[in-house]
């Protein structure tokens, strides 16, 4: 709570309030294309927070967000089109399922740590996208499942966009509220040095499993804001290109900070449509960007800004002196 | 009807142990570099996938030189160690004191350009390369047909999985890397050059990669995306025998080779996500792999 005082009382809270209109009146003042790409950029953010919960905050490097982001995109559609399930609760079971499978995933995931973890990770991932691509009466295999029976009324993309806007919002002030917790310190000293932590009477592997947990829960949400959003899911959701999409968003912002993925969902589309439509060869630039940044950039953007803003700004503004020095 | 059996079980064990070989030596290149550099080279799927795409460049540019293809099994493989050297030495030297994170985007940055040019040079479509003069015909075993090339596939895999050890085991050079990665501190304190014994590693690894790029073509084609269904592979190749060892990496090839071969003859669907689901039992029960030791 005093957090959230202390922001009150900062630069960045006027900062986020003029973000917030802005993002209200986007689609009153823009093309429908733009609005469709900030709906697009709202969902990346919110899928880079939820992996970030895991790999900036408790350190747990995982290759397979793309699974549960997909098992998310799926449970809406298949409730949608194979069940006829109210719009609502399609939607409500999505972080619900994402949030089971999670929990069985990570149960096992979290006894390993480093390379394993990452590749047990991956592994799992590959095993969803496998099951999505062939079981072809349930999923509709590699066609993916088209024309998802979604209410006509978020067919405007503006209905759209504002739905999107309102649940990405709520997931991304619970996400903050979860990262300012007891439990969110708990999980970045589990980063910084799991050992201690340990000594302290705190049962690592239950609070990665938790983390592990919310993280899909969360990026279940994205998964089927997408669905909603493009009206249809393909198996490639789940691919692990699609993973390191989200790590490379992650590592576009910085991973130290809560504004991280956000900043870099925005700078990720923008590149990715402003290089694809001057030349067909834009993956090669982005891996140019991705090297240049980790090698010169590690912080990512946000991390870059506040460490060479800092002086400038108020300086209670900060969420704290240890996020940028990484 | 047993004898239908018989030749088929000979056929898929032939087909899929060739292609565990082609497997192995870019597992072999992935296990050594992680055991050595500590560095899981996501990138080492680009580095096979460059061998292949040389492969292709050489043979048909040159394809009026007699003996082709056996010039450029010399040279492409030297070509892409190359490479491999010049980003170890620019790129991954930079960051090994930085979290494992870092390597993992880097090396993912590398497949993207890697991959990208490539298309640049030789463009999105499928290339083949013909077998080359001796192994360019069929034997018969067991009464089935069956490409020479593909023994020979397999003769190259053993010649390789023999020298690789010959030299780790018997030579100074397999000496000081098994120093260097046993505890790296320690032997540069005993005055080796650790970097330079990193950056020949990791061209080693990179060359047995565009060895098995090379190799490949003649039995299967040379196409963009190549690199990314590789990795995958190698990794479970790797987990399967554990991270880092050599022999584990041969094992692992022919396991997997021939789990595909059955799976898809057996089980078509399924058969990728058997291999998934081997890794991650060897992860969770044995996460150092059968051949590898507990850390």
């Amino acid at each position: 709570m005093k957090s959230l005082v202390n922001a009150l009382n900062s630069n960045r809270f006027v900062l986020l309030l003029v973000l917030l209109l802005f993002l209200l009146i986007v689609p009153l003042i823009m093309k429908a294309s733009w609005v469709s790409l900030v709906n697009e950029m709202l969902i990346m953010a919110l899928a880079g927070c939820a992996l970030n919960l895991m790999l900036g905050y408790t350190g747990m490097v995982s290759f397979g967000p793309a699974g549960l982001y997909a098992v998310g995109a799926y449970t809406t559609a298949i409730l949608l089109t194979r069940y006829r399930f109210p719009f609502a609760i399609a939607m409500i079971s999505a972080p619900i399922l994402a949030g089971i499978i999670g929990g069985l995933v990570g149960w096992f995931c979290v006894r390993r740590s480093a390379v394993y973890f990452a590749l047990l990770t991956l592994a799992f991932a590959q095993i969803i996208w496998t099951i999505l691509f062939e079981w072809y009466g349930f999923t509709g295999g590699d066609n993916g499942i088209v024309s998802i029976p979604i209410p006509e009324f978020f067919f405007t993309i503006s209905h759209c966009y504002y739905l999107t806007l309102i649940i990405v919002g709520i997931s991304l002030l619970l996400l903050w509220t979860i990262v300012q917790s007891p439990f969110g310190k708990t999980l970045q000293a589990i980063r910084e040095n799991p050992g201690r932590t340990e000594f302290i009477a705190i049962h690592l592997k239950r609070y990665q499993l938790a983390a592990f947990v919310l993280s899909s829960a969360f990026l279940g949400i994205a998964g089927s804001l997408f669905c909603v959003f493009s009206g249809s899911v393909f198996p490639d959701y789940a691919h692990w290109v699609k993973s390191t999409d989200m790590l490379v968003i992650c590592l576009l912002g910085g991973f130290y900070n809560f504004g991280g993925p956000i900043v870099g969902s925005v700078v990720y589309i923008l590149l990715s449509k402003m290089i694809s439509k001057q030349t067909m060869f834009w993956m090669f630039f982005l891996g140019v960007i991705i090297v240049f940044l980790v090698l010169f950039m590690r912080n990512g953007i946000v991390g870059f800004l506040s460490e060479k803003l800092a002086p400038v700004l108020d300086k209670t503004s900060g969420s704290g002196p240890d996020e940028g020095t990484r | 009807m047993n004898l239908v059996t018989f030749e088929a079980i000979a056929g898929q064990t032939l087909s899929g142990i060739s292609v565990g070989m082609v497997l192995f030596l870019i597992a072999a290149g992935l296990s050594i570099i992680f055991g050595t550099l500590k560095v899981l080279n996501l990138a080492h799927g680009s580095i096979y996938m460059l061998g292949g795409f040389l492969c292709y460049g050489f043979t048909s540019t040159f394809a009026s030189v007699p003996g082709v293809f056996w010039w450029t099994l010399l040279a492409a493989p030297m070509i892409v160690g190359l490479v491999g050297g010049l980003i170890e030495i620019f790129l991954l030297r930079r960051i090994y004191a930085q979290e494992m994170l870092y390597q993992y985007i880097l090396t993912f940055g590398l497949i993207l350009i890697i991959g990208e040019t490539c298309k640049f040079i030789w463009g999105v479509g499928y290339h083949t390369v013909g077998a080359p003069w001796p192994f360019n015909g069929k034997v018969s075993l067991w009464g089935l047909s069956f490409p020479v090339y593909n023994l020979f596939l397999i003769g190259c895999g053993f010649a390789v999985f023999i020298g690789l050890v010959a030299l780790m085991r018997y030579t100074g050079l397999g000496r000081i890397i098994r120093a260097v990665t046993y505890h790296r501190e320690m032997a540069n304190a005993l005055g080796i050059n650790v970097p330079k014994v990193y950056t020949g590693v990791f061209m080693l690894g990179c060359w047995l990669g565009g060895l098995a790029g090379t190799l490949m073509p003649p039995m299967s084609v040379v196409a963009l995306g190549s690199d990314m269904a590789v990795i995958i592979e190698c990794f479970i190749i790797v987990v399967i025998g554990g991270l880092g060892s050599l022999p584990g990496a041969f094992i692992g090839a022919i396991i997997l080779g021939l789990l595909t071969a059955f799976g898809i003859y057996i089980i078509p669907k399924l058969a990728v996500a058997f291999a998934f689901m081997l890794m991650i039992v060897i992860l969770i029960i044995r996460p150092w792999g059968l051949m590898g030791k507990p850390e």
